[in-house]
């Protein structure tokens, strides 16, 4: 026997008066449908950008390194910053899809998919820069512990660098499975609706035998909780691993402790900024208003608030410390007195505003439920992000210990080349995944239709008398539990249909 | 079974990514396939009549009358200690025993096989050598004997001399 009880004051979750098999039908109409122009002529310049920057790094990599605007002085820009960059992007899908499971967070049921899709396509490109910033990338595979004829010959592993390479590689697998798991019943669910035998055996392949059973079931949720359970110490570790690249050299603005929550702060703000970019656009072009909500963008909008906050927290750190340190060359790291007036000083007032002042207007609440501006935002933290890292990156390096090496860095078409196609790769993938994938975990969100979605809620509202609701109101501690399950048999229509379902 | 290796026993294996395999300096006893250098050798000759640091030039002509001078007049400009005698003795246990015998009887190994014939023992009266012919004669030849000025150098070959004169007290059964 069911009664519900979830307090009055939360938004629906699902809007438009959507049944289960409006979800399905939502769910699966990108995928069974045909692209638009829009899609074709979208997808071309996303191609033609990859295509561009696959030529830049076969460039690259056939004629060497100094094809870059990299110096002796500045060995790392706009690769590493693009990786850092990229790296960042990806952890929002993670956050979204293990730790707001372990907090129960339902809203991001109708975002999880594609935050984790975005996860997998940005550590993608973000695994490229390693690789083509090499300056001998054919022999990258030295950097795995491989038994050799070189006497054995191993890694060092006290290098950040090749910790890297574990954190991105375990991370990019653990995230795929979490993320196919996940996508077991939607797929099943495609292959189940599909006419043309061939979507029919494409996804009768994808979706491995998915049946549905309750013993499927069971462990289907125990292994999204164990796996929620690993990727979120992941998605902490991985962008700590990225951030000891930094903090454990001794480059003044570099050798800094507050490096790795900071780093992994500003990856949830940056994943989140692209997260909102990405499914504001989305819900648009394929109609999934009525599951990502104006709630969703405004839950998100606060994770940005806070994470921003966290990251605005620790520039003020930093600045501080450069100067209570009281060591000379501290101002010239990236957020010092002498960044904010050097050469590079529009980079550091770029971070500032993109990072700082324009995520302050989501504290109004207005702004924040506002969908164009919070459309803005994120592209401005996505921007600002990127200098963060540019910041972190050039400026540090740019002005060292000794004035006679210090030096300037610009990038060169080629290095600009790289960075817009890992943009034309990515979205690339991101196009191809929205028009054969199921976007929306729909498994997920018809868990939530009958708790949060706005139809039920209305015929709770009709059926269930108010003094039921004003009951548990007051006693909500002392009553328990107990309190909200107390049955209302006969008058509830809801309850009876919950029955009809559960024994269809 | 079906994998076969691509190894040929004749010719050179496979290489991946030959980074700095090939030299890109001159080596010493390369081939040179380039018009720079005749001969296309990467080792050229000094020009003649040049002095390197640390070397003299030997002053005795490679003539009859040479090495009657030298024969006379060239003595060992090394004393005749233990030490250089031994590391006399281990050079010509490399480089002259194989004809001259370990004893200096002129019976070394290819004497015995009798593919080299007329090699005169250290004690030859008519032939009475000194230290300067010693010296002499390894630095041109003589006769059958080729030169053995490339193989040693003069400290060394002064060092074998010292040596030679030993086993010849040895088989005149001098005292040392």
């Amino acid at each position: 026997m069911s009664s519900h009880y979830e307090a009055p004051i939360r938004e629906p979750l699902v809007t438009g008066n959507k049944s289960y098999h409006d979800v399905t039908v939502d769910v699966a109409a990108p995928v069974e449908g045909k692209a638009n122009k829009s899609w074709w002529l979208v997808f071309s310049i996303a191609l033609v950008a990859f295509l561009w920057g696959l030529g830049c790094i076969i460039y690259t990599v056939s004629t060497g390194i100094g094809s870059w605007g990299l110096n002796k002085t500045i060995g790392w820009a706009w690769d590493i910053t693009n990786f850092v960059w990229w790296v960042g992007i990806g952890h929002a899908g993670t956050l979204i899809s293990a730790v707001l499971l372990l907090f129960r967070q339902k809203w991001r049921m109708a975002v999880n998919r594609s935050a984790e899709a975005m996860t997998i396509f940005a550590v993608v490109q973000a695994g490229l820069f390693p690789i083509i910033h090499m300056g001998r990338p054919w022999l990258a595979y030295w950097v795995l512990p491989i038994p050799n004829q070189f006497g054995s010959l191993w890694v060092n592993f006290n290098s950040p660098l090749l910790w890297d390479v574990f954190a991105i590689s375990t991370y990019l697998s653990v995230s795929l499975v979490f993320w196919w798991t996940g996508l077991l019943p939607d797929f099943a669910m495609i292959r189940d609706r599909a006419t043309k035998p061939f979507q029919k055996k494409i996804y009768g392949i994808l979706s491995f035998g998915w049946s549905g059973r309750a013993k499927d079931w069971q462990r289907f949720e125990e292994v999204s909780l164990v796996l929620a359970g690993l990727a979120t110490p992941l998605v902490l570790s991985v962008h700590t691993i990225v951030s000891f690249d930094f903090a454990t050299s001794l480059v003044p603005g570099w050798h800094s402790t507050i490096f790795p929550p900071y780093f992994v702060a500003g990856a949830i703000f940056s994943g989140f900024a692209m997260v909102q970019t990405l499914l504001i656009t989305m819900r648009k072009v394929i109609n999934l208003e009525n599951y990502i909500t104006i709630l969703h963008i405004e839950y998100m909008n606060k994770v940005i608030v806070l994470t921003g906050g966290i990251v605005s927290v620790a520039y003020i750190t930093e600045y501080f410390i450069g100067w209570y340190s009281g060591i000379s060359y501290e101002n010239y790291t990236y957020l010092s007195f002498g960044a904010a007036t050097g050469p590079y000083a529009w980079a550091f007032w770029a971070l500032i505003t993109c990072n700082f002042i324009v995520p302050l207007t989501l504290w109004i609440k207005k702004l924040r439920r506002n969908i164009v501006w919070t459309f803005f935002v994120a592209l401005v933290i996505n921007i600002g992000m990127w200098f963060e890292r540019f910041d972190i990156i050039v400026i540090c390096l740019s002005k060292g210990r000794t004035p006679s090496s210090w030096a300037m860095f610009s990038p060169t078409f080629i290095d600009i080349g790289t960075f817009v196609g890992t943009i034309g790769f990515f979205f690339v993938l991101f196009l191809l995944y929205a028009r054969t994938f199921p976007v929306i975990a729909q498994a997920e969100v018809k868990t939530i239709l009958k708790s949060s979605g706005d139809k039920y809620k209305k015929l709770r509202e009709e059926h269930v008398s108010d003094d039921h609701i004003g009951e548990v109101e007051e006693f909500p501690a002392s009553g328990g539990p107990a309190a909200n399950t107390e049955a209302h048999e006969g008058e509830d229509d809801l309850n009876s249909e919950d029955k009809n379902n559960k024994n269809n | 079974l079906v994998a076969v290796s691509c190894f040929q026993e004749k010719g050179r294996n496979y290489q991946y990514f030959p980074n700095m395999y090939k030299s890109a300096s001159y080596e010493t006893y390369l081939e040179y396939d380039g018009d720079l250098f005749e001969n296309g050798q990467e080792a050229k000759l000094p020009v003649e009549g040049t002095v390197s640091r640390g070397w003299m030039p030997y002053e005795y002509e490679d003539s009859n009358e040479g090495y009657q001078n030298a024969k006379a007049n060239l003595s060992n400009p090394l004393p005749y200690t233990e030490d250089n005698v031994n590391e006399g003795k281990a050079l010509y246990t490399i480089y002259c025993a194989i004809c001259h015998g370990d004893k200096g009887d002129g019976k070394g190994t290819l004497a015995q096989r009798e593919k080299i014939l007329g090699i005169p023992a250290y004690n030859d009266a008519g032939r009475a050598i000194t230290e300067g012919s010693i010296y002499h004669v390894m630095f041109y030849g003589l006769n059958n004997m080729g030169s053995y000025a490339v193989q040693t150098n003069e400290f060394e070959r002064w060092q074998i001399a010292h040596y030679v004169l030993d086993l010849k007290r040895n088989l005149n059964g001098e005292p040392q």
